[in-house]
């Protein structure tokens, strides 16, 4: 992973310059001494990778009780919150002031938002990482937690989004998978199509080529909306841009494999996350070959649900292939005593060391946010992982608007219509406009 | 009642329409000894207060739930009006004043969510208040052991929390595997993906609302239908009225103030539908499914716009309360 | 004087009639119960793929399990018979994997996920909150009904005007009075705002009319003060009351929804409901494992409601119209 995503690392690196320069000269004071601080510090995470005990929580329970050890009079307080409620959870819990000092989220805008920032919520860290502190993380992952020039959080994981193939299905369709996981359209259509197949000859389809959903907060469908190019939203955020010729044929393409090609099941659009990753990783289902994931299920299909299956990337349209990411990380929630704060960000850097990033990546399913970390090489008998990694290049980040919740779901929503075939992608996108251009406003 | 509703909700907990009991019940049966009494003390400071020192400890009892109340109630209230017409920031709120009134009014989201509302009401309660009615008949002819029998059968459902009965449901409308495509399929029609479109998501929520027996209203007919004095059927035999001609002209008369109850009841229920559109359909597709209270629930808690789900949960309230004055005169007036 | 009884055959047709309503109407729960105890993997030595009946079309409607456990019971038994060692060796094995793949869930449930937790949450929070409105809405409601003092029926109107108001109206207020409380994300955040619930005082006050004025004037002869004549003899006269009140508090606390869901973040703090909305949200549970959440969280209420069935009528007929 030596080069990074390809958005303009140099401009990252000079924001990231600025801003050290800044917090240099401004934020001694506030930085307070982690020393003089005794008391309780609390940290939400979610459910991490088991130990034999099938203790999910197991990595920052010992990391914890290291620290305390290390650190008299300093009790942290680990609150254990399911991945699909941290979300909404972490925004309710703002909202109702009762926040935890440490939680594992980005800033894009999911649980928490550049509206956030600008009302205070979230604390800078500017004052605790200097220059060097920061030199060892992937300029892109630091972009993913800037805004205004300051650093918002401590990135410790990249994930992207990858399509899964299950070899098995392949071979008994007798269809050659990917080469090196690189594919066009065309050739994924007509894989899709000869995947698609009545086992038993009743007359009903069995096993469908591919499939995927539909739901606010979910982008396992969009990096085909991307393969012609074209964005959600312009460079300067001010215009919605998804009703671009281009990504109106691509979203009409993804639907009609449903629609037209009947490669995809009925459900193929819906909302149903679990059931749709059920039918491709349950061994007493299986039934579609073919389904994009973010990298955590490339995890659970080497771990908990064994699968046979590859790692390929999204087919390349009229550009080439590209897919969705995300940082990972820790941000610290508002405080209001500066030596608590001083101590909040030392526990933050003590679970956030090179050394937790590759323990993290090799176990988790995610790629590490420091250099160093990568070049412990995690992932050496890792095929599918590494094959995704090499994928990180082709990554797209969502844009970053305080409102990006609410653009969302008006698109999501239209998006829905037209793979159920109630809206044309033309007519949808058009109505996705109306609502979001409200939103932009 | 359909369990599921609101928890804390006072309303919720008989299905929230002890409103009609109001008038009959919240009348202090000696009413004129007492006003008497609290009159005579309020023209003297020093009575009054010997009055209230007299009966310190009723003070005492209610103290608990006074507490309680004013706490977790009554300030509330008060703060849900204040709140709706503030634009909420985490530190430090802003008094914005009819904005939040006229964004909700503005809002395409309210105005679906208020007709997927009102359809949804305007079809599951009468169809559960008369199949009440039915059942409750059919089940009334028949001996002590078969009513018992049947009463817990229908009314079983009800406490069974909406959670539950939503997973399974959303389970039988599954398109590949649900019982509802397996038994359409008899009649070679379908498969249909009951939830997964915008023109059956809603009926389909409809429809499982109409299955599911309404407890509450068998059993309040069945205790009414008891009460009604044999003589008047009696009467009519002689009188050469056939049973259904009894049931129209006897029973259903007789049984108006129940049925006033329980349609405002429903009615209140029906207005605050929710567990079943988080659990199966997330207001989607679209928002074909979007209801008031769960467009609250977004606006409040997932987009934090407190202020505007104050506004949203006020206006809720207000249809409400025409509703129910609406329903009681007219159920009232034609007797 | 009888209502002319009808004859007999109206009375098998309705019967009949009723009876498919009501298998109707109980049907969901029914396949609850089935698809918890449904055999999720099952493969015979002429299958060439394992099976899986929970997710089968035609879907299966009674676990396949019981069947297949005899099938396999009475061909061992007949192994046996021939002397088949071998033979009867794997049918003991199926019927032991059949066993165990049906109850399997149940035990995945509590090893694996918080169900345990979340069961005893529930049961905690519906008993502490059911204790504590019978004792406060009687205290209340016994001196709204019994006592005159100034401003009673200024409180009284106060109190009751409030159930008219929908829950939603003060769950964001509520939400941030409870936060700035501190309480969020403990059990007290459900356990307070429950407890302020006034159709306990309104029940109970209805209730206590009931109670002869002569007997409370009796213990107060007696010498007995406020409180031994609300414990010695309000209390016992009122019990039927508390009975519904203390069933229909006890659902609404253990099916309640909406608010623990925004209130509780912590995994092992959740209510059963709210667990078994993250089960289905999660994307890794089958819906045998979601079925046999539901049957969990399902049982208590069926057997409260089969021990004290006749208090639910009760409580029912009592808030509501009496002629």
């Amino acid at each position: 992973m030596k080069k990074v995503w390809k958005k303009s690392a140099l401009a990252a690196l000079t924001l990231g310059l600025a801003a050290t320069v800044l917090a240099a000269c401004g934020d001694k004071e506030e930085a307070g001494n982690a020393e003089e601080f005794k008391g309780k510090i609390t940290i939400w995470d979610g459910p991490r990778w088991p130990d034999a005990d099938d203790n999910k929580f197991h990595w920052l329970e010992e990391k914890i009780k290291e620290y305390e050890e290390a650190n008299d009079g300093i009790e942290v307080d680990l609150v254990q919150v399911p991945w699909a409620e941290m979300g909404d959870k972490l925004g309710v819990a703002i909202a109702g002031k009762a926040w935890p000092d440490i939680a594992p989220v980005d800033i894009s805008g999911s649980a928490v938002s550049i509206d956030h920032i600008e009302q205070g919520v979230i604390e800078a860290l500017d004052p605790y990482f200097d220059k060097d502190a920061k030199k060892d993380f992937y300029e892109n992952a630091l972009d993913a937690y800037t805004y205004d020039g300051k650093l918002y959080g401590i990135p410790n994981s990249i994930t992207l989004h990858t399509m899964l193939l299950n070899l098995d299905l392949f071979e008994e369709a007798g269809v050659e998978p990917p080469k090196d996981g690189k594919w066009t359209y065309d050739e994924f259509l007509s894989a899709a199509e000869k995947l698609t197949f009545d086992r038993d000859g009743d007359g009903k389809t069995d096993v469908h080529g591919f499939s995927t959903y539909i739901l606010p907060g979910y982008y396992e469908a969009w990096p085909f909306f991307y393969k012609n190019g074209g964005s959600p939203l312009n460079e300067d955020l001010t215009e919605f841009t998804f009703d671009s010729p281009e990504v109106v044929k691509a979203i009409q393409d993804l639907a009609d494999l449903k629609l037209k090609h009947k490669v995809a099941p009925e459900t193929h659009g819906g909302n149903d996350v679990g059931g749709t990753f059920q039918a491709w990783a349950n061994e007493e289902q299986r039934t579609v070959a073919m389904q994009p994931w973010a990298t955590w299920a490339i995890g659970a299909a080497q771990g908990k649900y064994p699968t046979n299956f590859m790692v390929a990337e999204y087919p390349s349209g009229d550009k080439d292939a590209s897919t969705i990411g995300g940082v990972g990380g820790w941000v610290m929630m508002h405080q209001d005593d500066v030596n608590k704060k001083a101590a909040v960000a030392d526990f933050m850097k003590f679970i956030s060391t090179a050394e937790e990033q590759y323990n993290m990546a090799q176990h988790y399913g995610i790629f590490p946010a420091r250099v160093s970390a990568s070049e412990m090489d995690p992932f050496k008998d890792n095929p599918e992982m590494t094959r995704a990694m090499e994928m990180s290049d082709q990554v797209v980040m969502l844009p970053r608007h305080p409102e990006w919740r609410k653009i969302d779901e008006a698109i999501q929503n239209e998006l829905q219509l037209v793979f159920n075939g109630e809206k044309t992608a033309e007519q949808a996108m058009a109505d996705a406009k109306k609502a979001v251009d409200k939103i932009l406003e | 009642m359909k369990a599921g509703y609101a928890s804390r909700t006072p309303a919720s907990l008989l299905g929230g329409g002890n409103m009609t009991q109001m008038p009959m019940g919240a009348v202090p049966k000696k009413k004129d000894e007492k006003l008497k009494v609290i009159g005579k003390a309020k023209g003297n400071p020093r009575k009054l207060f010997y009055e209230m020192k007299r009966n310190y400890s009723a003070y005492l009892f209610l103290l608990p739930k006074l507490i309680l109340f004013t706490l977790f109630v009554a300030i509330p209230v008060v703060w849900a009006f204040v709140l709706s017409f503030q634009k909420y920031k985490i530190f430090g709120s802003e008094f914005v004043g009819f904005e939040n009134y006229i964004k909700v009014f503005e809002s395409d989201a309210f105005r679906i969510a208020l007709k997927n509302t009102l359809l949804f009401t305007v079809v599951t309660v009468p169809f559960g208040v008369i199949s009440a009615l039915v059942l409750s008949t059919l089940i009334f002819e028949l001996g002590k052991l078969s009513q018992s029998l049947f009463r817990s059968a229908f009314y079983l459902p009800t406490v069974t929390s909406m959670v539950i009965i939503a997973m399974v449901w959303r389970w039988m409308y599954n398109y590949d595997f649900g019982l509802f495509n397996y038994v359409l399929g008899w009649f070679g029609v379908g498969p249909v993906n009951w939830l997964g479109q915008s023109n059956t998501a809603l009926w389909a929520l409809i429809i499982m609302q109409c299955l599911i027996p309404f407890g509450v209203g068998i059993i309040m007919y069945l205790a009414s239908m008891g009460s009604i004095s044999q003589s008047l059927y009696e009467a009519a035999r002689m009188d050469g009225a056939s049973r259904f001609k009894q049931w129209i002209h006897i029973t259903i008369p007789l049984l108006k103030p129940t049925t006033l109850y329980l349609v405002l009841l429903s009615t209140i229920g029906s207005f605050q539908v929710f567990t079943q559109i988080i659990m199966m359909t997330g207001g989607g597709p679209g928002s074909a499914t979007e209801t008031l209270v769960h467009l609250i629930y977004k606006t409040g808690f997932r987009d934090f716009e407190f202020g505007l789900a104050g506004a949203q949960s006020v206006v809720l309230f207000v249809i409400i309360l025409i509703f129910s004055v609406i329903q009681f005169r007219v159920l009232r007036h034609d007797e | 004087m009888k209502k002319k009884p009808l004859d007999r055959l109206n009375k098998l047709i309705i019967f009949g009639l009723l009876t498919v309503f009501a298998v109707v109407s109980l049907l969901p729960l029914y396949w609850v119960f089935s698809t918890s105890l449904q055999l999720s993997s099952y493969q015979s030595q002429d299958m060439e793929r394992p099976v899986s009946y929970v997710d089968s079309n035609p879907p299966k409607m009674y676990p396949m399990g019981i069947p297949l456990y005899f099938k396999h019971w009475g061909e061992a038994r007949e192994a046996a018979k021939a002397g088949d060692t071998e033979e009867e060796a794997y049918h003991r094995d199926m019927m032991d994997h059949i066993v165990s793949n049906s109850f399997g869930s149940f035990k995945n449930l509590f090893k694996k996920h918080d169900v345990g937790k979340w069961f005893f949450n529930s049961i905690y929070i519906a008993v502490v909150v059911t204790i504590g409105i019978l004792l406060i809405d009687s205290m209340a409601g016994y001196v709204l009904a019994k006592k005159k003092f100034p401003g009673r029926n200024l409180i009284f109107w106060i109190i009751i005007s409030t159930m008219m108001i929908p829950g939603q109206v003060t769950l964001v207020p509520l939400f941030i009075m409870v936060g700035n409380l501190g309480l969020m994300d403990t059990h007290w955040a459900l356990i307070l705002p429950d407890l302020s619930m006034v159709f306990g005082v309104f029940l109970m006050r209805q209730f206590m009319y009931s109670i002869p004025d002569e007997l409370l004037e009796a213990a107060r002869m007696d010498g007995a003060s406020e409180w031994r004549t609300f414990w010695t003899v309000v209390l016992p006269l009122a019990r039927p009351g508390l009975a519904a009140l203390g069933i229909f508090t006890f659902m609404n606390v253990w099916n309640s929804f909406l608010w623990p869901i925004i209130v509780l973040n912590t995994a092992e703090l959740y209510t059963l409901p709210v667990g078994l909305k993250t089960l289905q949200d999660a994307n890794l549970a089958s819906f045998k494992l979601l079925m046999s959440g539901a049957a969990v969280a399902a049982i208590p209420m069926i057997i409260v409601f089969i021990l004290f069935q006749r208090y639910f009528v009760k409580g029912l007929t009592l808030g509501g119209v009496k002629e």
